[in-house]
C-alpha cells in the first residue's frame, strides 16, 4: 500500500517556536460578548477556533496554497518517531500541542519502503496483502462452493437471465433497471456460450445446453471481490488491523450477502459498485493533502467512474451517489472557508468536482446506454416503450413497409409522442369513476387492442371501401373507431380518473351509434422529412394534435398512471390547455394498414440518441412508480423497511418443496443485529463525547475527534440515505433492498469496535481476546446458518434450530 | 414590554407610535376589527358545515354523556360542550350530514360557534403580542397581526365549530409565554421566572389536549429548551453543574411533569362525564365496554357451556360464521384444486344457518363449572343444520392460495376427527377465564396446522352467493383474526345461567388503564386515516394555497362556504420566507468568506428570534410530508401563523437596520451595552399600511366564499377563482371557442 506523502513537509520541524496565533485563520467572535474579554490570551485563541480548525487540515491547505508539488523531501527519522502516538488517544488533556499528520484511529502509517532486492524481501514488504489474498481464497470458496447445485431457476435469475438472453439475440427489450449490469448478465452468457435460447421460466429446470452454472460463476466473482475491497476500504478508512480482520471476515461471513452473488442478478454488480464507490472515495479522502497531484486525480475520477456504474446497475446506486454528494460538499465548503486558498486553487477544486463527479458519472450512464441501443438492434418485446421512429430502425420491424400517407378507412395504431408515452389503446373494462364508460389507456405493448379505424364524422357519407381514396389531411374532422369493440374515442365534460382537472376520453357508441363528441379535428404540428408544410399526414414521421372538436382540448397523455382498476397503464385525458409546445399532446401514426395503399418504401429514419435516451429513462421511471404495492393481493416475498434491520422476515427465494434446494435470504444473525445496535450506539456516543466537550472533558485531540467523525459520517451518512429513503418510496420493498445498506452499518459496527477495543489503551491480550470472540460468533453464526445460503436440502423440519425470530417463514408451519 | 429607549432624534409619529399608549391603542383596534370579522353574520349559514359533522356531534355526547370514540384529545370538544350546555343546548340534535338545518332543529348554534369566534379573535392580539415582547416595534407587531386578522382562512375555521381556532390560540399562547421565560433568562427562578415557565407548560398542554397537530408544539419547545440548555451546558459560560441540573429540573418539572398532569385531566374530566354506553363503545376493549353504563355487553355478556347454539361474529367486518349444503368448485378459474368440500362463508345477515354448537372433547361432570368452555380448551364446532362439524386442512383457499380452506365434515365421520379440533384462544385471556358471549374476544387457532380461522372483506364468486371468504391464516399474530359470540341460541340447561336483564353496575377500571388504552386507539385511528378525499391536498401545496377545501354548498342561491386564505397574505408569507432563508444562506457563505454584512447585534436578533419563529414553521409544516393520512390545507395555519411572524421579522430587517435592545430583563450580573431604538423611519407606517389596506380589499373581495353570503352567479364565481387549481362550485361553463 502506498503511503500518503502527508507526513513529509507537515507539522512543525523540531527546534522552532510554538505556534502563534496568527497561524490560523480568526473566527470572528462578537467582541462584546462577555465570555472573550476577560481570557487570557492563550486561552482566548483556544476558545476562539472550533476544534476542528485547528487540524493539519488547515495547515496543510496552507501549504497546497503556494502550489502543488513545492513540499518536498522525506519525513526525519525524528518525525517519524512522532507518528507512532497510537495509544495517547486517550491521554486527556494534554492534546492541543503539535499537529500530527495522518490521523487514523489505530493504523500506523509507514513511509514507503525502497525498492525491494530480492524476493524475501519483496514478501516481507507486502505481508501485509497475506491477510486479504487468504479472505479472498476463502471467499472464493464460500461464492463458488455447490454454486450450481441448484438446476432450476432462482427467484429473480427469472428476469436477469431473460434479459441477459435478450442481449445474445439482440432483441429490444424493456425494463425498469438501467442496462450495466444486465448487459454484464449478456456478456457473462457470452463468454460461457450460451446462445439465449432459454426462456427462464421461474422455477424451470436449466436446458443442458445452458451453461447457468459458468453464468453463476461469473456473477459470484462480483461477490467475491467484495471481500478484498471491504479489507481495503477499512485500511483507507484508518482502522486497526483488528478491526480491518472484523470487517472482512463479517463481509466474508455475511449470509444474505453470499446467498444473493450465487445466482444470475444484479445485486452482486450493485454491492460491487458500492463497494467501490466507498473504497475510492476513502482513497480519495486520504489524498486530500496532495490536491491536483496524479493519484488525487486519479482517485477522484474512479469515483465518479463507480458512481457511473453502480447508478446504471440500478437506480438504488443514487443512494451512495448522495453520500459521495454530501462528502464533497462539506469538502467544498471546508475549501470555501479557507481564505488563503487563492481564487485560482478554489476555482479549480470545484471544476474538478463538477467534471469528475458530475459529468464523469453522467458520461458513464450514457455509454452504457449507447452500448444497450447499439447491442440490441433487432425488434423484440419492448420496442413498443420507444418512440415509433426508434422503432423503424430496428431490424425485424414492418414499419417501413406501412403504406406512407394517411388516409380514411386505414387501420392504424397511434403512439404518444411525449416521454415514456404508449399506444392509444381502449379494451372493455370500463371506468368505475366519471361516466363508466369504456377506458380509454396509454399501453406499452403491441396489441389489437391499439387498432383504430380513421372514419368519416356521422353527418358525411358512411364510409365505402370502393369509393375514391380520400386522404387525410391537415384540419380535417374524423372519427375514430376502436377496431376491436367499435367504439368511438369521445370526449366529455366529466373530469378525468386522475388528473382532475382534464377531462375523461372514454370509447362510446358504437359502429351505428354516436354524436357529435366523437369528433376530432386533426392538427399537423410538423413532419420529420417536410417541416411544417405538410399536405398529407405520413405514417412514422408526422406530428400530430387532436382537438376535441365540441369541446377544443387536446387528447393527452402524460404519465399519470391508472389505479389498479385501470391495470396500472397510463392515463388518457383531454387538455382545456392549448399549449402548442406541449409534447404531451403530440401523437404520431405508428403501424399503418391499408390494403388498397401501396406498401411504403424500405427506409429508415434516424432518431436521436439524446431522445431515446431520455424517452426510455422516462419510461423507466414511469414503470418503477407503477411498482407499487397492490393491496388486494398478498405478496409474502414483500416486506417493509421496518422488518430489515432487525430481521423480522427472510424471503425464499424458491419453492419449498422436499425434494429441492432451498435457498432463503436472510443475513447473518450477529452482524445484522451488531451492525444495528452499533448504529444507536454510533448516536448516543457522538452525543456522549459532544456533551462531555461541551464541559471541556477532551477525550481526543481534534484530529482524532475529525478522523472518528469522518469514519461515523460515512457510515452513518450511508446508512441513513440507502435506509430512509424506502420509507418515502411508495413502490413494494423486498430483504434484498437492504443489503447495500447493511455495509454502512457494518463499517459501523467495525469502527466503534475498533474506537473502544482495538486502538483504545487495552493490553494486547484484551484484544485478542476481544477480536476472538467476535470472530468466533461471526463465523459459528455463518456455519449454523449456512445451508440458507448454499442450499438446504431434503424436508426443511428436518433441521433444527434455524428459525432464530418466530417471525422467519423457513419453516413450513 | 417596552423599555426605556432614548428619545433623541426620533420623528415625532414614530416615537408615539411606540409609546406603551399608542400600542394599546393598536392592539384595541386589531382586536375589534378581529371580532367583528369573526362575529360578522356569525348564525350564516344555519346549517351543518363541514366536520360540524363530528364536533358538534361529540359535543352532543358530552351533554348527553354517551360514550364516543375520536382520534383527538378532548380538551377543545369539551370547550364546546361547556358552551353547548352554556346556551342550553340538550344534546338531542346530531349533526348527521352537512346541509341539516340548525333551527329547523332548535339548535342554539351561535352559542356554540361563538366560542371558537372569540378564541379565534383572540389570537389576533397574541400575535401582537408576541411581535411586541419579542422587540418588534408597533408598526411590524401590526403588520403581523394584519396577516391574520384579515386572513380568509383564519377566519372561515373559527367561525365554525371547529378545533382548530382552540389549537391555533393556545399554539400561539405557548410561544407567547416561552417568550417571556426566555426574556427572564437573567432573571432565573424568581416568581415571574417560575410563572411563565408554568404557563408554557400550561398552554402547551391545551394546545396538544385540542388536537393532536399540538404534539407539534410540543415539540418546538422541546427543541428551543434543548437548545437552551445546550447553551447552559456550554463550559465557557462558567456554569456548574448543579446550576445545570437545577435549570434541567425546572424545566422538567415545567415542562413535562405539568403538562402532563393537565393533558390527563382532561382525560380524567373525559371519562368522568361520559359514563353510558354510547357510539364509541366498539372501539373499545371489553373490559372497558363493562365500565360504561348500559353497555351491551355488561348487559348481555354470559359464560358459555359445552352444547351451547351460538352464533359468532367477525370483529373487524361483522359477518357471521356461516355454512350451507353448497360446496366449493372442484376447479377455481385460476386453475387450482378445491377439496369439494362443504362450503363454510362468512355471511352478514341472521339466519339458522349461522347456528353452531359446542362440542367438548373431554369428559364434562354432569352439571356446575365444569361445564363451561375456558380459554385454552380444545373444541369442535358442530353446524347444527346439516350436522357437519368444521374443518381446516392444508388445501388453498379459493381465493388465496396462500390461506387454508375451511369446509366441514359429517359428524359421525371420524376419519378425519383430528382436523376438526380446534383451540378455543381468547385474546388477553388467562388460563381459567371463562368463555362468555359478547365480551370474549377470541381467535379460533387449528389444532394440527394452528391457522386461525380467518376473514377478509373479499367477495366469493357466484358459486358461494357473494359471500365472504373464511380461510385460515398461517400468521399466529395476525390481529384481524378475531371472532365473538354474538348470541346464545339456545342452551341444554337452562337453569345454569337464566340471564337477567336488571341492570348491572357498571365495573371499575382505573384511569390510567383507560387512558392508556384509549390513548394508543387514538394514534392507531389517526395513522389509518387514509381513505382518499376530494378536498385533501399534499403539503407541498399549502404555502402557496393551491387548492383550499369546499365546507359547504346551498343550491338554491348559489351560496357556498370555501376554505382558502387571503393571497395576499399566504404569499406574503411565502415570500418573506424566502428571503429570510436567502438572508441566511447568504450570511453563512459571506461570513465564510471573511466577510460580516449584517451588523453584529441585528444578526444576531436575524438568527436567535427570527430563527425560532422558522423553527416553530418547520416543526409545523414538514412532518406533515412524512405523514401516510389524509392531509387538508388547514393542517397548515399554526404554520401559517407562524409563518406571519416570520413575515414581520423579516420586514423589520428590510426596513431598517436597527433593532431595539436590550428586550430581555436584564439580571444583576448582566452588564449592559447601549440601548438602540429600531428607526423605521416613514417607511414603516406607510409600507404596512398599504399592505394593510390591500390585505383588506383582498379579504372583502373573498369574503362571501369565507361567510358563505351573498350566494354568487357563475360569472363572479369565475372571477373569484384566482388560481386555477381552486375547484369552487357554481362556477359559469366555460365554453371553448368552437373554431
Amino acid at each position: 500500500m502506498r503511503p500518503s506523502q502527508v507526513q513529509i513537509d507537515f507539522g512543525t520541524p523540531p527546534g522552532t517556536s510554538p505556534r502563534t496565533s496568527s497561524e490560523f485563520e480568526q473566527v470572528h467572535y462578537p467582541a462584546s460578548h462577555p465570555s472573550y474579554s476577560s481570557t487570557t490570551e492563550i486561552y482566548k485563541h483556544e476558545e476562539l477556533l472550533p476544534l476542528h480548525y485547528m487540524n493539519e487540515d488547515t495547515s496543510t491547505r496552507r501549504r497546497v496554497a503556494r502550489g502543488p508539488g513545492s513540499s518536498g523531501g522525506f519525513m526525519s527519522d525524528e518525525h517519524e518517531s512522532e507518528m507512532h502516538y497510537d495509544d495517547e488517544g486517550k491521554d486527556v488533556y494534554s492534546k492541543l500541542r503539535h499537529a500530527k499528520g495522518r490521523v487514523s484511529s489505530g493504523r500506523v502509517h509507514k513511509p514507503p519502503p525502497p525498492p525491494p532486492a530480492s524476493i524475501s524481501e519483496f514478501i516481507s514488504q507486502n505481508l501485509e496483502h497475506l491477510p486479504p489474498a487468504i479472505y479472498t481464497l476463502l471467499s472464493c470458496w464460500t461464492r463458488f462452493h455447490r454454486i450450481g447445485y441448484a438446476n432450476t431457476v432462482i427467484w429473480d435469475e427469472a428476469h436477469f437471465g431473460k434479459f441477459g438472453s435478450h442481449y445474445l439475440k439482440r432483441e429490444f427489450y424493456f425494463d425498469v433497471h438501467p442496462p450495466l449490469g444486465k448487459m454484464l448478465v449478456g456478456l457473462a452468457g457470452l463468454l460461457s456460450g450460451y446462445d439465449g435460447h432459454f426462456e427462464f421460466k421461474s422455477g424451470e429446470v436449466y436446458d443442458a445446453n445452458v451453461p447457468y452454472v459458468a453464468m453463476r460463476v461469473m456473477m459470484a466473482t462480483f461477490g467475491v471481490a467484495l471481500v478484498p475491497l471491504g479489507w481495503y476500504t477499512a485500511v483507507e478508512l484508518g482502522m486497526s488491523s483488528w478491526a480491518c480482520h472484523l470487517v472482512a471476515l463479517m463481509v466474508l461471513c455475511d449470509v444474505a450477502w453470499l446467498c444473493i452473488s450465487r445466482f444470475i442478478l444484479l445485486d452482486s454488480m450493485l454491492l460491487f459498485f458500492t463497494f467501490t464507490t466507498v473504497f475510492f472515495l476513502t482513497k480519495f479522502h486520504n489524498q486530500q493533502y496532495q490536491s491536483f497531484s496524479f493519484d488525487w486525480w486519479m482517485w477522484l475520477a474512479f469515483t465518479g467512474i463507480s458512481i457511473g456504474c453502480v447508478t446504471s446497475v440500478k437506480w438504488i446506486g443514487l443512494f451512495v451517489t448522495a453520500v459521495v454528494g454530501l462528502y464533497t460538499i462539506e469538502d467544498l465548503w471546508e475549501k470555501f472557508g479557507d481564505l488563503r486558498m487563492s481564487n485560482r486553487d478554489q476555482i479549480r477544486h470545484w471544476t474538478a468536482r463538477v467534471l469528475c463527479l458530475i459529468l464523469l458519472p453522467i458520461t458513464v450512464y450514457m455509454i452504457s446506454f449507447k452500448m444497450h441501443f447499439l447491442i440490441l438492434n433487432h425488434s423484440g418485446p419492448g420496442d413498443s416503450t420507444m418512440s415509433s421512429l426508434f422503432q423503424a430502425q430496428l431490424v425485424g420491424n414492418d414499419f417501413a413497409t406501412n403504406p406512407r400517407d394517411v388516409a380514411f378507412g386505414s387501420k392504424l395504431t397511434l403512439k404518444g409522442m411525449g416521454w415514456g408515452g404508449g399506444l392509444l389503446h381502449s379494451h372493455v373494462q370500463t371506468y368505475p369513476v366519471g361516466s363508466t364508460q369504456q377506458q380509454i389507456t396509454c399501453y406499452h405493448y403491441k396489441d389489437d387492442n391499439n387498432h383504430w379505424t380513421v372514419l368519416p364524422t356521422w353527418e358525411e357519407p358512411e364510409y365505402n371501401p370502393n369509393s375514391e381514396l380520400r386522404f387525410l389531411q391537415n384540419g380535417d374532422v374524423i372519427r375514430l373507431q376502436h377496431v376491436a369493440t367499435t367504439r368511438n374515442l369521445h370526449s366529455h365534460s366529466v373530469a378525468a380518473p386522475v388528473t382532475k382537472l382534464n377531462n375523461e376520453v372514454s370509447c362510446y357508441g358504437n359502429s351505428t351509434v354516436g354524436d357529435f363528441h366523437d369528433y376530432w379535428v386533426v392538427e399537423v404540428v410538423d413532419d420529420i422529412k417536410e417541416g411544417t408544410d405538410v399536405s398529407r399526414i405520413h405514417s412514422l414521421t408526422t406530428r400530430l394534435r387532436f382537438r376535441h372538436q365540441a369541446m377544443g382540448c387536446y387528447l393527452y397523455s402524460a404519465n399519470a398512471v391508472l389505479p389498479p382498476w385501470g391495470f396500472k397503464q397510463l392515463e388518457v385525458s383531454c387538455t382545456k390547455e392549448n399549449d402548442p409546445e406541449d409534447m404531451h399532446t403530440y401523437w404520431n401514426v405508428e403501424s399503418h394498414w391499408n390494403d388498397r395503399l401501396p406498401p411504403g418504401d424500405a427506409k429508415f429514419y434516424k432518431s436521436s440518441f439524446f431522445r431515446d435516451f431520455w424517452h426510455l429513462n422516462v419510461a423507466m421511471m414511469t414503470s418503477n412508480n407503477a411498482l407499487i404495492p397492490d393491496p388486494d393481493k398478498e405478496d409474502i416475498l414483500a416486506s417493509s423497511p421496518t422488518d430489515w434491520p432487525w430481521m423480522r422476515l427472510g424471503l425464499r427465494m424458491c419453492g419449498w418443496g422436499d425434494h429441492q434446494p432451498k435457498y432463503y435470504l436472510l443475513g447473518t444473525p450477529v452482524i445484522w443485529w451488531g451492525s444495528t445496535v452499533s448504529m444507536i450506539a454510533a448516536v448516543i456516543v457522538v452525543s456522549v463525547y459532544l456533551l462531555r466537550q461541551q464541559r471541556k472533558y477532551i477525550d481526543m485531540t481534534p484530529q482524532q475527534w475529525d478522523h472518528f467523525l469522518y469514519v461515523g459520517k460515512i457510515a452513518a451518512y450511508g446508512w441513513f440515505l440507502h435506509y430512509f429513503p424506502f420509507f418515502i418510496m411508495g413502490r413494494v420493498t423486498y430483504v434484498h433492498h437492504y443489503l447495500p445498506t447493511l455495509y454502512f452499518s457494518v463499517i459501523m459496527f467495525a469502527h466503534l469496535l475498533d474506537h473502544f477495543i482495538f486502538s483504545a489503551r487495552w493490553k494486547g491480550s484484551t484484544k485478542r481476546v476481544a477480536f476472538g470472540i467476535c470472530a468466533f460468533l461471526i463465523v459459528g453464526n455463518f456455519w449454523w446458518f449456512r445451508g440458507m445460503a448454499w442450499g438446504i436440502d431434503g424436508p426443511i423440519n428436518d433441521y433444527w434450530g434455524l428459525s432464530l425470530r418466530k417471525t422467519w417463514n423457513i419453516y413450513n408451519a | 414590554m417596552t423599555t426605556s429607549m432614548p428619545f433623541t432624534r426620533i420623528p415625532p409619529f414614530e416615537k408615539a407610535l411606540d409609546t406603551p399608549q399608542a400600542s394599546a391603542a393598536v392592539v384595541g383596534v386589531l382586536t375589534a376589527i378581529a371580532f367583528a370579522l369573526r362575529f360578522y353574520k356569525i348564525n350564516q349559514p344555519d346549517q351543518v358545515v363541514f366536520d360540524e359533522v363530528h364536533f358538534g356531534k361529540f359535543a352532543a355526547y358530552y351533554i348527553t354523556r354517551e360514550y364516543y370514540f375520536d382520534v383527538h384529545p378532548p380538551f377543545a370538544k369539551l370547550l364546546f360542550a361547556l358552551a353547548g350546555w352554556f346556551v342550553g343546548f340538550d344534546g338531542h340534535f346530531t349533526f348527521e350530514n352537512i346541509g341539516d338545518s340548525y333551527t329547523e332543529n332548535h339548535v342554539p348554534f351561535v352559542g356554540m360557534r361563538a366560542l371558537p369566534a372569540i378564541l379565534g379573535s383572540l389570537t389576533v392580539p397574541v400575535v401582537y403580542a408576541i411581535m411586541k415582547e419579542t422587540g418588534y416595534s408597533t408598526i411590524i407587531a401590526a403588520f403581523s397581526a394584519c396577516i391574520i386578522l384579515f386572513d380568509n382562512a383564519h377566519i372561515a375555521q373559527s367561525r365554525l365549530v371547529l378545533l382548530d381556532a382552540t389549537l391555533i390560540l393556545f399554539m400561539s399562547l405557548t410561544i407567547y409565554s416561552y417568550i417571556r421565560f426566555r426574556k427572564l433568562r437573567y432573571w432565573e427562578f424568581t416568581v415571574e421566572w417560575w410563572s411563565w415557565l408554568i404557563a408554557t407548560g400550561f398552554f402547551m398542554a391545551c394546545t396538544w389536549g385540542s388536537k393532536v397537530n399540538g404534539i407539534l408544539t410540543v415539540v418546538t419547545i422541546g427543541i428551543a429548551v434543548l437548545v437552551d440548555l445546550w447553551d447552559i451546558l456550554d463550559h465557557k459560560k462558567g456554569f456548574t453543574m448543579e446550576h445545570f441540573w437545577k435549570h434541567f429540573m425546572a424545566r422538567a418539572v415545567g415542562l413535562i411533569a405539568v403538562p402532563f398532569i393537565i393533558y390527563l385531566s382532561f382525560f380524567y374530566v373525559h371519562f368522568a362525564i361520559l359514563t353510558h354506553s354510547g357510539a364509541g363503545d366498539t372501539f373499545m376493549s371489553p373490559a372497558f365496554q363493562e365500565t360504561l353504563i348500559g353497555n351491551e355487553l355488561l348487559m348481555n355478556s354470559q359464560e358459555l357451556r359445552y352444547y351451547d347454539v351460538v352464533t359468532m361474529k367477525h370483529k373487524d367486518t361483522k359477518v357471521y360464521l356461516h355454512s350451507h349444503p353448497d360446496r366449493y368448485p372442484m376447479q377455481y378459474d385460476d386453475g387450482r384444486i378445491s377439496s369439494q368440500g362443504q362450503q363454510v362463508t362468512g355471511y352478514g345477515h341472521d339466519d339458522i344457518n349461522n347456528h353452531w354448537q359446542i362440542i367438548p372433547t373431554k369428559a364434562l361432570p354432569e352439571a356446575g363449572r365444569g361445564r363451561i368452555v375456558h380459554h385454552d380448551d380444545i373444541i369442535q364446532l358442530l353446524h347444527v343444520n346439516t350436522e357437519t362439524l368444521l374443518l381446516t386442512h392444508d388445501v388453498a383457499s379459493p381465493l388465496m392460495p396462500t390461506n387454508q380452506e375451511f369446509t366441514t365434515w359429517a359428524k359421525d365421520d371420524h376419519s378425519r376427527h383430528n382436523d376438526t379440533l380446534f383451540y378455543l384462544n381468547i385474546v388477553d385471556g388467562n388460563h381459567d377465564d371463562p368463555w362468555k358471549s359478547k365480551s370474549s374476544y377470541f381467535k379460533l387457532v387449528h389444532g394440527s396446522t394452528r391457522v386461525s380461522m380467518w376473514t377478509h372483506s373479499k367477495q366469493l364468486p357466484e358459486w358461494a352467493f357473494k359471500q365472504q371468504e373464511i380461510n385460515g391464516n398461517k400468521n399466529p399474530t395476525e390481529k384481524s383474526a378475531t371472532w365473538f359470540v354474538d348470541q346464545v341460541i339456545s342452551t341444554e340447561n337452562p337453569e345454569g345461567h337464566s340471564v337477567d336483564h336488571t341492570p348491572k353496575e357498571p365495573k371499575k377500571m382505573s384511569f390510567f388503564k383507560k387512558f392508556a388504552e384509549l390513548q394508543l386507539l387514538m394514534l392507531q385511528h389517526n395513522a389509518g386515516l387514509t381513505s382518499s378525499h376530494p378536498y385533501a391536498s399534499g403539503p407541498i401545496n399549502w404555502p402557496f394555497l393551491i387548492s383550499g377545501i369546499s365546507f359547504w354548498t346551498e343550491n338554491d342561491e348559489q351560496k357556498q362556504i370555501y376554505l382558502i386564505g387571503n393571497i395576499i397574505g399566504w404569499w406574503t408569507c411565502v415570500i418573506t420566507l424566502s428571503i429570510y432563508v436567502g438572508i441566511l444562506g447568504a450570511d453563512l457563505l459571506a461570513r465564510r468568506r471573511g466577510i460580516q454584512p449584517i451588523p453584529e447585534a441585528v444578526r444576531g436578533r436575524l438568527w436567535n428570534s427570527a430563527g425560532f419563529f422558522l423553527l416553530i414553521w418547520a416543526v409545523h409544516y414538514l412532518p406533515f410530508f412524512l405523514m401516510g393520512r389524509q392531509l387538508f390545507i388547514h393542517h397548515y395555519l399554526p404554520s401559517h401563523l407562524a409563518s406571519a411572524l416570520l413575515a414581520g421579522a423579516v420586514l423589520s430587517f428590510i426596513l431598517s437596520d436597527t433593532i431595539n435592545y436590550p428586550i430581555s430583563i436584564a439580571g444583576r450580573w448582566t452588564k449592559m451595552k447601549h440601548s438602540e431604538y429600531a428607526d423605521l423611519g416613514m417607511r414603516g407606517p406607510v409600507a404596512v399600511g398599504v399592505f394593510a389596506f390591500t390585505m383588506f380589499l383582498m379579504f372583502l373581495y373573498m369574503a362571501p366564499l369565507t361567510y358563505g353570503t351573498p350566494g354568487l352567479d357563475g360569472e363572479t364565481v369565475n372571477a373569484k377563482r384566482l388560481l386555477s387549481s381552486w375547484t369552487l362550485h357554481f362556477a359559469a361553463k366555460v365554453t371553448a371557442e368552437v373554431l
